[in-house]
């Protein structure tokens, strides 16, 4: 399973339809790509699709802000 | 699945319901009218113990479970004609209380949440301003460290008790890149340099419980005025809308009982036509109906209070019970004023000013139209 593609292939299917592609250093927050509305569902996508569970805590830029940055978020939770 | 609550529950509804039907309903239409707070009744709440309910014993709470929590605002809901106070009182202690237990300091729970739980101190929630709305990405007060202290700029508006309120959990943002992840939380006090609160605002309903909007010029913090971290603000307010959905909307359910109630026996006692009014379908119907969507909206609600307990995600269900919830009261409001007649749309028979009140359900704590988007977008559309 290639999670960096999945989350970005979800990205562009459901919070920026007029995007065909994400860098994976892009700031997604910056852009307006992920926000308050948008990461309700991506997080229920995180959740659903890697088994994963997230908390208050979570909800931190560091863990949002770019593509790889949600790939490093993943993995440290199916890790851990 | 269980529906039962245990007998302690059960009777501190009732023993809730019973101290608000006797202690917070004087004068009520008065009061309305003047757009009047009352502090008293405020004080019988803490003293009874509601602004403490859930929160821990160390800081002047009762510890009670949320399930517990609920059931008792549904009390209050249900001896309280006074819809405002109720409004404040959960503004201050989801919006407030709970951000400042879980993601304040130890020395800022010490600080402020045994004077919250005793009434001692009034709290308000700023969020909202008048660009940004349901999106809280478009927040425009800056928050900037200068040396020892935080620097605020920027405006707030509907905040409510903020006319009365010592304390204020107010968001900025601290990183305008970051978008809504770069909203920080801060604790500000009502005698901070360069903050000041507007005069309160005339309101459809809830007039009993004031609001006004919030000016931050050069305002000055300490640095220890940060509320969680950095860029922590979206988790706080996440935390604090699934709390004040729940415990909220709860005291809509015991409100949406005692009109049901009221509507009940006026049917049955107002006489037209040789026969009281009740025994015509098309009244009783509507009884019926509302009935009906008090069931639905308390089973919806208590599903999100069982997820949230046993620890699972709630945010579908939650924009559901809210979406519905809101909906039912506001139409059940519409009804009741129906059933009673020309009785109805007089103020002195106070069955108009519920729907008044009702309307604000449809907006506070996330919109009808939020609520729909998150369904929608939980269902894949």
């Amino acid at each position: 399973m290639d999670i960096r593609q999945e989350i970005h292939d979800y990205l562009v299917r459901e919070l920026a339809a007029e995007r065909d592609s994400f860098a994976s250093d892009e700031n997604l927050l910056a852009q307006g790509i992920i926000d308050s509305m948008g990461i309700l569902n991506l997080v229920g996508f995180l959740e659903t699709r890697f088994a994963i569970k997230t908390t208050e805590e979570d909800l931190i830029p560091e863990n949002f802000e770019t593509l790889e940055a949600l790939r490093a978020f993943v993995e440290r939770k199916r890790a851990g | 699945m269980d529906f039962a609550f245990t007998p302690e529950q059960l009777a501190l509804k009732d023993e809730v319901a019973r101290f608000a039907r006797k202690e917070l309903n004087e004068d009520l239409a008065r009061r309305d009218r003047e757009h009047r707070f009352s502090r008293e009744n405020w004080d019988k709440c803490a003293a009874f113990g509601i602004h403490g309910l859930p929160f821990p014993r160390q800081y002047g709470g009762q510890e009670a479970d949320i399930l517990t929590t609920m059931l008792a605002m549904e009390g209050l809901g249900l001896g309280c004609r006074d819809s405002g106070l109720i409004f404040a009182i959960n503004a201050q202690m989801w919006a407030v209380q709970t951000p400042i237990w879980c993601f304040g300091s130890e020395q800022q729970k010490s600080k402020y949440l045994p004077r919250l739980c005793s009434g001692e101190s009034i709290g308000a929630h700023a969020m909202s301003e008048p660009g940004a709305g349901s999106d809280s990405s478009a927040i425009r007060t800056t928050a900037v460290r200068r040396g020892d202290r935080w620097i605020l700029n920027g405006a707030k508006t509907f905040v409510t008790n903020a006319p009365m309120a010592d304390v204020f959990v107010v968001f900025a943002t601290t990183n305008p890149a970051r978008g809504f992840m770069g909203v920080t939380g801060f604790i500000v006090e009502k005698n901070a340099p360069g903050f000041r609160v507007g005069n309160p605002l005339e309101k459809m309903g809830l007039r009993t419980s004031p609001m006004a909007e919030l000016s931050l010029e050069e305002c000055e913090l300490p640095l220890d005025a940060l509320l969680g971290a950095e860029g922590g603000g979206a988790a706080i307010f996440a935390s604090s809308m699934e709390w004040e959905r729940g415990c909220l909307l709860a005291s809509c359910i015991g409100a949406m009982e005692r009109q049901i109630k009221t509507c009940v026996e006026y049917a049955r006692t107002r006489r037209q036509f040789n026969k009281s009014i009740g025994k015509f379908q098309s009244v009783a119907n509507k009884i019926v109906d509302m009935k009906v969507r008090m069931e639905t909206s308390r089973l919806a609600l208590y599903k999100v209070a069982w997820l949230k307990s046993a620890g699972q995600e709630a945010v579908l269900d939650a924009a559901v019970a809210k979406l519905h919830l809101s909906e039912c009261w506001v139409q059940s409001c519409l009804d009741a004023i129906q059933i009673h007649g020309g009785y109805g749309f007089m103020s002195e028979y106070e069955i108009e000013r519920d729907l008044r009140d009702s309307v604000a359900t449809r907006i506070y704590s996330g919109t009808s139209e939020i609520q729909r988007n998150i369904i929608a977008a939980r269902l894949g559309l």
